[in-house]
């Protein structure tokens, strides 16, 4: 994650999130990461922080993110993982929990949730004939409703669970995993599904960076006008 | 051996915050406000030059910081220079860690920390000359294994301390990997050591996937153990010399020995001990997830089905290995040996149905038995 500290799944992440939107995005720099990643998927179907540790929402949508940055998501076992996270969406409560026999918390509305449109997309490009063209792979009426409901400071800001104290991580994953859940697909796609009043709606975000699409294609359009630096020396 | 916080928000008496009772160290919180800004400034100060500290007040000041709050990245970074110059015994970060992690059992950057040192230690280790430094002159053997051990009781308590802790869990795992090396011997102490406490611990997941580390290393042991005996026969017969035959035999030895391993049984063992807490402690899903898996192994493992030349073992290398699907595990191995082990399980499942109340039970198990229907084909 920085010089001399630890290395994890977040890291590819945050490496390929950064080396994608700046076009310096090499076969090189990312050599061998893909399959590291891949190895980082487990029995259980979700993906830890190194090979062998257990399966975690927070890891999964870094390792899985990232394969989509590389175009490499065929390494992992969708299938295996499909099951995994919807297996973390909890019956009563609506809202995810990060690993199994957990307690739900708001910000694994994004981590978890935010599997879904990244599934949809891989088993998509395999040609799914299954696959909706109308919603996601998890119940995001019951994922609004937690969120709405449970995770709002009645003085402003999100939060993990009732009785819990806001912070502007929980803030931000919760408002996030809500536009996940409102919003389907994109352009002729688009299927919005807003629990409550219209005014609920939120924009969406773009399920890879977590940010909103148009600063994505902004970035890449800015980018794509200079050439990737080379690594020799000038 | 231990820290803590009082709460005390006024100082009543003239007397130190400091407080030590058999051996166990409290703070009075009145003090934190005043104590934490100053020696934090402190290290600030110190970190932009602005202000000089010798090593002895670096190590004060930064253990004192570090028992407040040990995610102080840059605490740890400063203890990190003064043992790469070393001025300061890594053995102490490891101490110190220890008495942090009593307070704060997830704190991440103790982990991080601790990998650290660890790491030193081992290269130290490696350096025969500096193998006498900071311990008592044991053989590095004998003290890499005293380390794996404390590292276990430290990963085990912190467990203790917070539920499904998975930084510690991730933190014993790294250890097994990277020193213990993975050996058989250690797979099974580790197994048998842990029993008791996931027992007592049903909803801990991160306890039980531990278990499924240490069960799929020894299936992934024994089955290059078995590959190298194999290679073996086969060199012993084409090559019969003298020399390669001595060689090869002390090999076959230690595959002998560590052959030794019952598998299957390690596998019976674990589907019991799971049937049992399933039994015993209705409606934990952690018990349900772990069984699944449990019988995925004894089915699908190569110890129980016939060992032959022609077995494709290629799966369990690790960079294909996530690459398997139940299905295409269950098509590569041979004919399934044992009908009794499902059996049981149907058995067991449609016990548990018949007579639990539990809500959340019944529904685990009736997921488990269509599970069991689908994954058996029977």
């Amino acid at each position: 994650m920085h010089v001399g500290g630890e290395g994890d799944v977040r890291s590819a992440y945050c490496a390929a999130s950064v080396a994608s939107l700046t076009n310096i995005l090499t076969p090189t720099l990312f050599a061998g990461t893909a399959e590291w990643i891949a190895r980082c998927q487990n029995w259980e179907g979700g993906i830890g922080g190194v090979p062998g540790m257990e399966a975690h929402g927070g890891y999964t949508f870094c390792g899985m993110a990232a394969l989509g940055i590389l175009k490499q998501e065929h390494l992992l076992n969708l299938r295996s993982l499909l099951h995994w996270v919807t297996g973390r969406q909890m019956r009563f409560e609506g809202g995810f929990q990060g690993r199994c026999n957990k307690l739900v918390d708001g910000c694994y509305s994004f981590w978890q949730a935010g599997l879904l449109p990244l599934l949809h997309r891989a088993l998509h490009a395999r040609g799914d004939p299954a696959l909706s063209m109308a919603h996601w792979m998890f119940d995001q009426l019951a994922l609004q409703e937690y969120i709405l409901l449970c995770c709002q400071c009645p003085a402003g800001g999100l939060l993990d669970k009732p009785g819990k104290s806001r912070d502007f991580y929980h803030t931000c994953y919760c408002l996030s995993g809500l536009a996940i859940a409102q919003h389907f697909g994109s352009g002729d796609l688009h299927n919005e599904v807003v629990l409550g009043i219209p005014e609920n709606c939120l924009q969406a975000t773009h399920p890879v960076y977590n940010i909103a699409p148009e600063k994505v294609a902004r970035a890449v359009m800015h980018f794509l006008q200079y050439p990737v630096p080379s690594l020799d020396p000038a | 051996d231990e820290i803590g916080l009082i709460p005390c928000p006024e100082a009543r008496y003239n007397r130190s915050p400091i407080v030590l009772v058999e051996n166990k160290l409290g703070v009075e919180s009145w003090c934190v406000k005043f104590l934490l800004p100053y020696v934090h400034n402190k290290l600030l100060l110190y970190r932009q030059r602005k202000q000089w500290l010798n090593k002895d007040e670096l190590t004060d000041i930064t253990c004192t910081l570090l028992l407040l709050n040990p995610d102080f990245t840059t605490a740890w970074n400063v203890r990190k220079e003064l043992i790469l110059s070393g001025t300061l015994n890594p053995v102490k970060d490891l101490h110190l860690g220890k008495l942090a992690l009593t307070k704060f059992p997830k704190s991440p950057e103790t982990w991080i920390h601790r990998r650290w040192v660890l790491q030193q230690l081992i290269q130290e280790n490696s350096l025969p000359s500096l193998a006498t430094k900071g311990n008592l002159g044991a053989a590095p053997v004998e003290r890499i294994h005293r380390l794996v051990q404390e590292e276990m009781k430290v990963c085990s308590d912190a467990a203790g301390r917070y539920p499904s802790n998975y930084n510690a869990w991730s933190h014993r795992i790294w250890v097994l990997q990277h020193l213990a090396k993975l050996t058989v011997k250690v797979l099974l102490d580790e197994l048998s050591s842990t029993k008791y406490w996931v027992s007592m611990h049903v909803s801990d997941h991160s306890g039980f996937h531990y278990r499924q580390f240490l069960l799929s290393s020894l299936i992934r042991r024994t089955v290059t153990d078995n590959n190298i005996l194999v290679q073996n026969q086969m060199v012993n017969e084409q090559n019969p010399s003298l020399q390669k035959e001595e060689e090869n035999a002390g090999t076959e030895a230690a595959c002998a020995e560590e052959q030794s391993v019952d598998l299957p049984r390690c596998l019976d063992e674990e589907m019991e001990l799971c049937s049992e807490l399933i039994d015993n402690y209705p409606g934990h899903e952690t018990l349900w997830c772990h069984s699944d898996e449990n019988l995925s192994n004894s089915h699908h493992n190569p110890a129980t089905s016939h060992m032959t030349q022609a077995m494709d073992v290629d799966g369990l290398n690790e960079s294909s290995r996530q690459g398997y699907t139940q299905e295409s595990k269950r098509l590569k191995r041979a004919p399934m040996q044992d009908s009794l082990g499902s059996e049981m399980e149907y058995r067991f499942v449609d016990k548990v149905l018949s007579t639990c109340r539990d809500v959340d039970q019944a529904r685990f198990a009736t997921a488990y038995r269509k599970w069991l229907v689908t994954f058996l084909g029977q």
